[in-house]
C-alpha cells in the first residue's frame, strides 16, 4: 500500500520487486550473518544473530547500495513461552532506495544484546526505553538509565507476565507529609472478558464431561 | 592570588515551567550561563499507553491515539487506521479517503498553529497566540461538527471514517481556507523580520543534514536541515497520491529555518484543503464489511443479522489475522509509526509506537550544547514537542 | 429604598436600580468617610473576583485550559489571569493525566501555593484516572496527592465547561465563612 510493491504481491515473477533484488544484494553483502530474509506488505523483514547485530546494521548503513541511512525505531516483542523469549525488531529506512527494512533478533532472558548506539545514535533512547519496559541489557550503550517509568520502579512494565495495573500506587500521606507508594487495591478490578464465543473457544473439556465419558 | 576552581552548575528547569511546553525535567550542567550538557528526564506523563492497548480491542484502541499528540489527534488515528487495514485487509472508499486527508491537514494546521504561536511566545511575543488561537477555535470547530469532539475526535476508523459530514460543512472550510492566508501573512509580518525573533532563532540549535538523520529526526525539523523527505510524497498513504503540494525545505537548520518551513507547511495543507473539498467524491464514508465496521443504525432496525454484527462488534470486536507490520504517516511532527504485532485474536499483542518527538527530545542534549540557557527554552520550543507521544 | 437581603434576595443587575445602589454606597464614603460591610463577604468578594489559576498543564486538558484563557473565550473578564508561579497564584488547574511521577512534583507544587488556596480537577483523568485508570504508571484521581473543590468532567471538558468550573468554584469561595467565630 504505502511503497511500490505491487509486483512482489501481484505475484509477476518475471520482473523481480526492488525488494527482492535488495535481498539478493544483501545475501551477498551480509553472508552467513542473514540468516532469513522476506518480503511482507513491502517491507523487508531479515533475522539475524544477536551477536552480528552491530556489523550487520553497520553493513547496512555504510553499503552505497543499500544505504539505510536512518534507524525510525528500535523495540522489542515478549513472547514468554519460547525459548529466546524477547524479539528485537530494528526498523531502518533507507532514503535513497525508498525502502524499509525489519531487523529480527530473538534475544533470550538476561542475555546482554550489543548496543547500536555507535551505529546509529538515534538508537540511545530506544535502548533506554526497552531497557526499561523490558530489561534487555545493552552492553556498550553510554547511559543506561530507566527512561519512562518513575524513579525507583521496580520491574519492567511490557513484560507480559507484569500485571496491567502495575504492584504499586501512590498517595499522599498527611502524618508523614509526601507522597508515599502502597501496594495496589483497586476499588473494581480490570474486566477483561474471555471473548472466545463458545462455538469457537471449546477446546478443553467442559466440567462434567468426565462423568460422560465414564457412563458410556 | 590563589586560581580558583570553577565549578559547573547543575539546574533543574521544570517539571511545571510554562517554557517546557507540558511535563518536562531538564537538568542541565552550566558553566556559567553556557549549558555543558542536558540531561532530559521524561517519563512524567508516561501513562502505560502500550501495556493499555494490549488490554483493550482494536476498536477500543483507537481513542489511545488522539491522547499521544492531543494537538492534533486525527493523524495519529490516521497511522493506527491505516496499520489495522493493513492487516485486516480491507480498503477505504474514496470519499472516506477524501476525508480522512482532509482533517489530517486541518490537523497539520491546527498543530502549526499551536507550536509557532507558543514558539512566539517563549521568545517573547504574545500576539500571534492571540491571534492562532482564534484560528485554532474555528479548526476544532469543524472537528466538532464532523464527530462531536472538539480534540479527542476517534472518528477515522478501520475501514474509512466513523460518520459522513454534515450538509453545508465543506462549504464552510472552504469560506474558512479563503480567509486563512491573511493570518499567515499577519502572523509573517510580526515574526519573520522580527529583530528580536530574528535574535533568538537565527543560528540557534543549528542540526546539520547528517546529524539529523543520524538522530533520528523525522518531519519538518529534518527538512529544515535541507533533506527533501515528506512521506506523503515519497509513501503515500490514502489520497495524497493524487494532491498536488510541494515540500518545504530549509537551509540552514537552525530554529529559524524550523519556523519558516513549518509557516510553508501551512500554506501547503491549505492547498490540499481546497483541492479535497473541490474534488470531494460523493459514495460512502466507511467500507461495507460487517466484521470491521459498524451496520447502518438503519438496516439494524430491520436486520437480525446487523443487529448481531454490531453487537458482536462493540463487544467482542474483530479478530486479525497473526503477523507483523510497521506502518508510518506523516504526522505534522514527523513520521509517526506504529508496530502493531497481532496474534489472530481480538486484542493486538504488542503496539509500539514511534513518536517523531521522542527523537527530538534525545536530540536536546546534541542541540543545546554551548549554548545559553535562555537558547535552551527556544530550542524546545522549535522543536515542536509534545509530552503525550514522547511519554506515551 | 429598604434592607436587601443579600442571602434570598436576586442578584441586582445592571440599571438604574443598581445605580442607585452603588451612588448611595459612594455618597456614604465621600460624606462619612468609611462603609459598613461584612468582612467576611469583602473578603469572599475579593477572592472570587480575581481567582489567579496557575498554569499546570499535564497534558490534553492542557490545551482546552489555553484555549479558555485565550481569545476566544477569554477567562480574563473574570479577572483569572494565568500566572506562571505557584507563588503568585490562588487555584491549581490540574489539566490532564497525573501520573506516579509527576504526583511528588504536583505536590510540591501545592504545598508551595500561599493560603487561602483551591484545586480544581479538571478531565476524567485528574478526576479519577479515566480512560488510564487501570494502568501501571497513572494515579487514579489527583484527590489521593492533593484535595480538590471542584470536579470538571470529560475527557476533555471544553474550555466552556472549565469557565463554568471556575464560576463554580467561585460561588463556592462566597458560601466559605472566612473568618472563624468561636
Amino acid at each position: 500500500m504505502t511503497e511500490a510493491t505491487e509486483t512482489s504481491e501481484t505475484g509477476i515473477a518475471d520482473v523481480p520487486s526492488p525488494q527482492a533484488l535488495m535481498i539478493d544484494h544483501l545475501r551477498n553483502l551480509l553472508g552467513d550473518m542473514l540468516e532469513d530474509a522476506s518480503v511482507h506488505q513491502g517491507q523487508i523483514v531479515l533475522r539475524t544473530g544477536v551477536t552480528s547485530i552491530v556489523a550487520t546494521l553497520t553493513a547496512l548503513r555504510d553499503d552505497q547500495h543499500a544505504a539505510f541511512n536512518q534507524m525510525i525505531d528500535l523495540t522489542a516483542v515478549d513472547y514468554p513461552e519460547r525459548p529466546d523469549r524477547f524479539e528485537m525488531v530494528y526498523v531502518l529506512l533507507s532514503m535513497r532506495n525508498n525502502m524499509r527494512m525489519r531487523v529480527m533478533v530473538s534475544v533470550g532472558e538476561g542475555q546482554a544484546v550489543p548496543s547500536i548506539t555507535q551505529v546509529y545514535s538515534s538508537a540511545n533512547w530506544p535502548e533506554r526505553e526497552a531497557w526499561d519496559m523490558f530489561g534487555i541489557f545493552f552492553a556498550g550503550h553510554p547511559d543506561l538509565r530507566r527512561l519512562l517509568t518513575d524513579y525507583g520502579f521496580e520491574g519492567h512494565p511490557l513484560r507480559k507476565d507484569f500485571p496491567l495495573t502495575g504492584h504499586v500506587e501512590v498517595r499522599y500521606d498527611d502524618t508523614l507529609r509526601r507522597v508515599v507508594n502502597e501496594p495496589v487495591s483497586l476499588v473494581q478490578e480490570f474486566r477483561d472478558f474471555d471473548f472466545l464465543s463458545p462455538w469457537e473457544g471449546m477446546q478443553a473439556n467442559i466440567p462434567g464431561d468426565e462423568k460422560a465419558s465414564k457412563d458410556g | 592570588m590563589a586560581e580558583m576552581q570553577i565549578k559547573p552548575i547543575t539546574m533543574n528547569f521544570g517539571p511545571q515551567h510554562p517554557a517546557a511546553h507540558g511535563v518536562l525535567r531538564l537538568v542541565l550542567e552550566m558553566d556559567g550561563e553556557v549549558i555543558e550538557r542536558a540531561d532530559p528526564h521524561i517519563g512524567l506523563l508516561h501513562r502505560g499507553t502500550e501495556k493499555l492497548i494490549e488490554h483493550k480491542t482494536y476498536l477500543q484502541a483507537l481513542p489511545y491515539f488522539d491522547r499521544l499528540d492531543y494537538v492534533s489527534p486525527m493523524n495519529q488515528e490516521h497511522a493506527w487506521a491505516l496499520a489495522v487495514e493493513k492487516a485486516v485487509g480491507i480498503e477505504v472508499p474514496l470519499r472516506g479517503q477524501y476525508i480522512r486527508v482532509l482533517y489530517c491537514e486541518i490537523g497539520r494546521i491546527l498543530n502549526h498553529v499551536m507550536n509557532l504561536t507558543t514558539f512566539a511566545i517563549d521568545v517573547g511575543a504574545m500576539t500571534p497566540l492571540l491571534w492562532g488561537f482564534e484560528e485554532r477555535e474555528q479548526l476544532m470547530g469543524f472537528y466538532e461538527r464532523a464527530c462531536g469532539a472538539r480534540l479527542h475526535a476517534a472518528y477515522f476508523r478501520p475501514g474509512g471514517v466513523h460518520q459522513d459530514l454534515p450538509d453545508g460543512l465543506l462549504d464552510e472550510i472552504g469560506n474558512w481556507a479563503e480567509r486563512f492566508p491573511s493570518f499567515v501573512s499577519d502572523m509573517e509580518t510580526l515574526l519573520t523580520e522580527n529583530r528580536i525573533f530574528k535574535q533568538r532563532t537565527v543560528d540557534i540549535g543549528v542540526i546539520t543534514e547528517e546529524a539529523a538523520l543520524d538522530l533520528g529526526m523525522t518531519g519538518p525539523c529534518l527538512r529544515a536541515s535541507g533533506v527533501a523527505w515528506d512521506l506523503r510524497k515519497s509513501q503515500p498513504y490514502d489520497v495524497y497520491s493524487e494532491m498536488d503540494f510541494d515540500i518545504p525545505v530549509g537551509k540552514t537548520g537552525d530554529c529559524y529555518a524550523r519556523y519558516l518551513v513549518r509557516i510553508e507547511e501551512m500554506r501547503q495543507s491549505l492547498r490540499i484543503i481546497r483541492q479535497c473539498i473541490d474534488n470531494m467524491p460523493d459514495g460512502p464514508v466507511l467500507a461495507e464489511n460487517n466484521k470491521v465496521t459498524p451496520p447502518k443504525r438503519g438496516d439494524m432496525k430491520n436486520s437480525m443479522e446487523a443487529l448481531i454484527h454490531h453487537f458482536k462488534l462493540y463487544t467482542e470486536g474483530f479478530h486479525v489475522p497473526e503477523g507483523d507490520s510497521y506502518t508510518a504517516v506523516e504526522a505534522p511532527k514527523g513520521e509517526f509509526g506504529v508496530y502493531l504485532v497481532a496474534d489472530g485474536s481480538n486484542k493486538p499483542y504488542r503496539c509500539k509506537i514511534r513518536a517523531p518527538g521522542f527523537y527530538f527530545m534525545a536530540a536536546v542534549d546534541y542541540l543545546s550544547r554551548g549554548h545559553m540557557l535562555a537558547d535552551s527554552v527556544a530550542i524546545i520550543g522549535s522543536l515542536d514537542v509534545v509530552f503525550g507521544e514522547i511519554d506515551r | 429604598m429598604g434592607v436587601i437581603d443579600p442571602r434570598t434576595a436576586p442578584p441586582i443587575g445592571p440599571g438604574p436600580e443598581q445605580d442607585a445602589i452603588l451612588k448611595a454606597v459612594g455618597d456614604e464614603i465621600t460624606n462619612r468617610g468609611f462603609v459598613i460591610a461584612s468582612a467576611d463577604k469583602l473578603f469572599n468578594w475579593a477572592r472570587s473576583g480575581s481567582l489567579w489559576p496557575m498554569t499546570f498543564g499535564l497534558a490534553c486538558c492542557a490545551v482546552e485550559m489555553i484555549h479558555s484563557a485565550s481569545s476566544r473565550y477569554d477567562m480574563d473578564r473574570y479577572g483569572m489571569l494565568f500566572r506562571p508561579s505557584p507563588r503568585q497564584s490562588d487555584v491549581m488547574i490540574v489539566a490532564g493525566t497525573l501520573t506516579n511521577k509527576m504526583a511528588p512534583a504536583l505536590r510540591r507544587v501545592y504545598d508551595q501555593m500561599p493560603e487561602p488556596r483551591w484545586v480544581l480537577s479538571m478531565g476524567s483523568c485528574a478526576n479519577g484516572g479515566g480512560y488510564y485508570h487501570y494502568s501501571y504508571a497513572v494515579v487514579r484521581g489527583c484527590d489521593r496527592i492533593v484535595p480538590v473543590d471542584v470536579y470538571v468532567p470529560g475527557c476533555p471538558p471544553t474550555a466552556e465547561a472549565l469557565i463554568y468550573g471556575m464560576l463554580q468554584l467561585q460561588k463556592k469561595i462566597k458560601r466559605t465563612a472566612t473568618i472563624a467565630r468561636g
